[in-house]
């Protein structure tokens, strides 16, 4: 087979294992909602007072933005599985015996990841024709204005998201949460860079490939530079913002995106860089192999395989018959009617007792398997949390000690998919009720612990309101993580939504996005509380569902 | 000690019909359930496990439907699925310790079970060892402990000795033996020596269908006096294939010992005793056939 045609059945076959399940419905859902977000005004493009008139170009730019805006992070985490499946499959142990070397592979994942994006880029330049017919006050369709922006950033911004991604699975330390949780600060200070770089000019010839990787860039370059020709004391602020932050009271005719050679160049860069992360790609993925799992795994098992007992090996001499040799087996002291009977009714007693005894295994499955200098920098944040000053303690030490616990939260819900242990599980009585709240509990007595210096010193200081807050943070974080493991069974997802949230609400204290009660002024306890209650019903409701049972 | 089986169809999802109209009344013993890949074993498995619901039908525990309380039947089930997995970073003892919490089985019950248990297992050498290290059998034997943690009345063992060596699986086929009794047993394999060694009832299920339902015995009857054995060349060994059920073929410096099942001997072939494996497809062939086996208990 053609190594052409051959990347090309790669391609094809895992594209089509992700489009026929559900959750590529889910992600086309979201796409679906981003174009809508627009079009309900819920996500806008502002000038300082200026918007571009609803024509074509206005419309393909903004929506331009939100592909390669959104995408490039949502979209991150939508396919940050690809390498992954064929591991759970074991697809990727046939593949490894195959001729294709580890480049093939990782090119092919990349394509694959960028297929599966692109199709949301796809649905959102589809969004913007939509809302050109229902929204447009301009009634003449320039479909090239429209749909360019939309697919020469859209596509090029995911593209270097999907090769990142494999990039990301390849690294062993970057493969789990810890790379969920680095990419969005990636991501972050990648947006924070190029957004920075406005206003250094009346107008911005970015011609700088990665670091404006969304196209924010080089769009509000040129159009500030129009508004500016319009309006001499345009004072240069921009702002991309869900919700809009302040009314516009003007419009300008926005006349379209100039392609200049420098901007295609650009985004044909982002391309070329795609295509280099994914061949950089090849140089860590360990083609799955076992002994190459990472060197955490590899550590761990050589820790345990020292002290661990070998196997004991069977005693079979040659000459012996196979029955002989069974024989002559070293026989277990006990046979099965031997075993201690079970007293039912004793069995049975003490359901709280037991409860307790559940959730202590929970919390003890939660921490287990994470270093000792994990443990030492929980401790260290509980004494700051307790010794600073309340305020900052509150407000700072606190938001750090809630961060570091996130890879232990988004275990929650997740562990029974992960290592198919469901049927063993579920088949117990009351499983899903007695598992799911002792799980629970089990996440927020993390919270109390690593918050826990907080919640002592509140007390001290007789902050009550400061304290219902602080225990709202802790009853909800674990209700958001358990509700998302049930309904996804990945962990990456709590991993995702809560970084993303963390940033945006505790570390900015933004009313009505802390659940922690960082401040006083943006904490709001009460919505929390009725929304942790909320996020458990849903999370027992959802695996009641999906197991039929209850 | 009852367990009814009563007209249970389950459909998935794009119209599979994994099991029709299946009835099955079961008391204390080892049932042996056999049948081919795919004929709806691991289903009518998962459906007395409460893991997953009957389209039609019903299941009772002792008179209670299982679909309304199926807490009645897990609080005595024990169940080993065919596919299941393990904590990596646990050791046998803390993976028990908490799926005994789970069956909620009180802290010393669960530490003399659970020491009880993996001795039985002939795993109590390598109990402190994290079970991401141990191998597919060791794991499976894992499987085996925690089945048994609550002392079930009801234990369903699905593809059991997958995975076991040799030695293994016969001390397995013991336990099997040693638990049946005063609990009911179910064994679904394809393995016919594994029902052969443990079962006192016999199950043969075809896509979907009971075949047969019997007493290891009553099977045997069925085949006496329709089991050969020829001898032939091995060049006419495809053309013998073709015209008759064989049952197994054995090479030796005579030419190849084909075992064929029929009513008519073909010349030069003699009458040998009968075996389940025989019996097993003399059902199946008669099923496909059309022609009711005639077992049934």
């Amino acid at each position: 087979m053609s190594r052409p045609r051959a990347l090309y059945q790669l391609v094809r076959a895992d594209f089509l294992e992700r489009v026929r399940r559900y959750s590529f419905l889910l992600t086309l859902a979201f796409s679906v909602y981003l174009g809508y977000a627009v079009y309900a005004g819920q996500i806008t493009l502002q000038l300082d007072k200026y918007r571009g008139v609803n024509n074509s170009a206005w419309l393909g730019s903004v929506i331009g933005l939100v592909a390669s805006f959104w995408l490039t992070l949502v979209g991150f985490y939508i396919v940050k599985n690809a390498i992954q499946r064929d591991r759970q499959t074991r697809v990727g142990q046939i593949l490894a015996t195959t001729p294709i070397s580890k480049s093939f592979y990782t090119l092919s994942k990349a394509l694959s990841n960028f297929a599966v994006l692109g199709a949301m880029v796809l649905v959102l330049a589809l969004a913007a024709l939509v809302i050109q017919f229902s929204q447009g006050v301009d009634s003449n369709i320039d479909l090239f204005a429209l749909v360019s922006p939309v697919l020469i950033f859209g596509l090029s911004a995911v593209a270097v998201a999907a090769a990142l991604a494999v990039l990301f699975e390849s690294l062993p330390v970057l493969r789990g949460g810890v790379g969920n949780i680095f990419y969005f600060f990636l991501w972050t200070a990648l947006i924070t860079f190029s957004v920075a770089t406005l206003g250094k000019g009346p107008w911005f010839p970015t011609s700088s490939g990665f670091t404006d990787f969304t196209g924010i860039a080089s769009l509000m370059g040129q159009m500030q530079a129009q508004v500016r020709a319009l309006d001499p004391q345009y004072n240069g602020n921009v702002s991309f913002s869900i919700g809009g932050l302040h009314p516009t009271t003007e419009t300008f005719l926005w006349t379209g995106l100039k392609w200049t050679p420098a901007l295609l160049i650009s985004r044909g860069m982002l391309f070329a860089i795609a295509v280099a992360l994914a061949l950089l790609a090849a140089l860590f993925f360990d083609r799955f192999d076992p002994a190459r799992a990472g060197w955490l795994t590899a550590k761990r098992q050589r820790s345990t395989s020292k002290s661990a007992a070998p196997e004991p090996a069977p005693t079979q001499a040659p000459a012996k018959s196979f029955e002989q040799s069974v024989l002559d087996l070293p026989q277990p002291h006990l046979s099965a009617a031997h075993l201690t009977p079970l007293l039912r009714t004793a069995s049975q007693a003490g359901s709280r007792t037991r409860f307790f005894a559940l959730a202590a295994a929970e919390l003890r499955l939660l921490l287990r398997g994470h270093a000792w200098w994990w443990s030492t920098v929980a401790a260290g944040l509980f004494i700051a949390c307790l010794f600073s000053p309340l305020d900052a303690a509150r407000s700072g030490v606190l938001v750090a000690a809630w961060l570091w616990p996130a890879l232990i939260w988004s275990q929650m819900g997740t562990r029974e998919a992960q290592f198919s242990t469901g049927p063993l599980i579920f088949s117990a009585p009351h499983a899903v009720p007695r598992q799911l709240l002792a799980t629970y509990a089990a996440g927020v007595l993390v919270a109390a612990i690593t918050g826990g210096g907080l919640g002592l010193h509140l007390l001290y200081e007789r902050d009550f309101a400061g304290l219902i807050a602080w225990a709202t943070g802790a009853l909800f974080i674990p209700a958001l993580a358990l509700v998302l493991g049930v309904a996804s069974g990945s962990r990456k997802f709590f991993e995702a939504l809560y970084t993303a949230w963390w940033y945006v609400g505790p570390l900015h204290h933004i009313h009505g996005l802390d659940f922690m009660g960082t401040t006083a002024a943006s904490s709001t306890p009460a919505p929390y509380l009725a929304a942790a209650v909320l996020l458990m019903l849903l999370a027992y409701s959802w695996r009641r569902v999906r197991l039929a049972y209850a | 000690m009852k367990l009814e089986i009563q007209e249970v169809s389950k459909q998935y999802r794009r119209g599979v019909l994994a099991l029709n109209r299946f009835s099955l009344e079961l008391k204390p013993g080892v049932l042996g359930l056999l049948g081919p890949n795919g004929a709806g074993k691991t289903t009518l498995m998962t459906i007395l496990a409460t893991i997953t619901r009957a389209t039609e039908g019903r299941v009772l525990w002792k008179g209670t439907d299982i679909a309304r309380d199926p807490d009645a039947l897990r609080s005595v089930l024990g169940y080993l699925p065919q596919d299941f997995g393990v904590y990596p970073n646990l050791n046998a003892v803390e993976f028990l310790e908490y799926l005994a919490a789970v069956k909620g089985l009180d802290s010393a019950t669960a530490t003399r079970r659970i020491d009880e248990l993996l001795e039985l297992v002939n795993l109590t050498e390598v109990r402190k060892r994290p079970l991401g290290g141990y191998s597919g059998g060791m794991k499976q034997r894992v499987g085996i402990a925690q089945a048994l943690l609550n002392d079930p009345q009801l234990l369903i063992v699905d593809e059991p000795t997958a995975g076991l060596d040799p030695e293994e699986r016969v001390r397995f086929r013991n336990l099997l033996s040693d638990l049946s009794g005063e609990r009911i047993v179910i064994l679904s394999t394809h393995i016919v020596s594994d029902v052969e060694a443990t079962a006192t009832d016999i199950a043969i299920i075809a896509k979907g269908v009971l075949v047969a339902h019997a007493a290891p015995e009553a099977l045997l009857r069925q085949v006496e006096g329709k089991v050969w054995e020829w001898v032939i060349p091995s060049a006419e060994l495809n053309a013998a294939k073709g015209r008759f059920l064989v049952s197994s073929t054995t090479r030796r410096s005579d030419g190849v010992h084909v075992r064929i099942l029929g009513e008519a001997a073909p010349i030069g072939a003699v009458p040998v005793p009968s075996n389940l494996e025989d019996a097993y497809l003399y059902c199946l062939s008669q099923h496909r056939a059309g022609a009711q086996p005639g077992v049934q208990q």
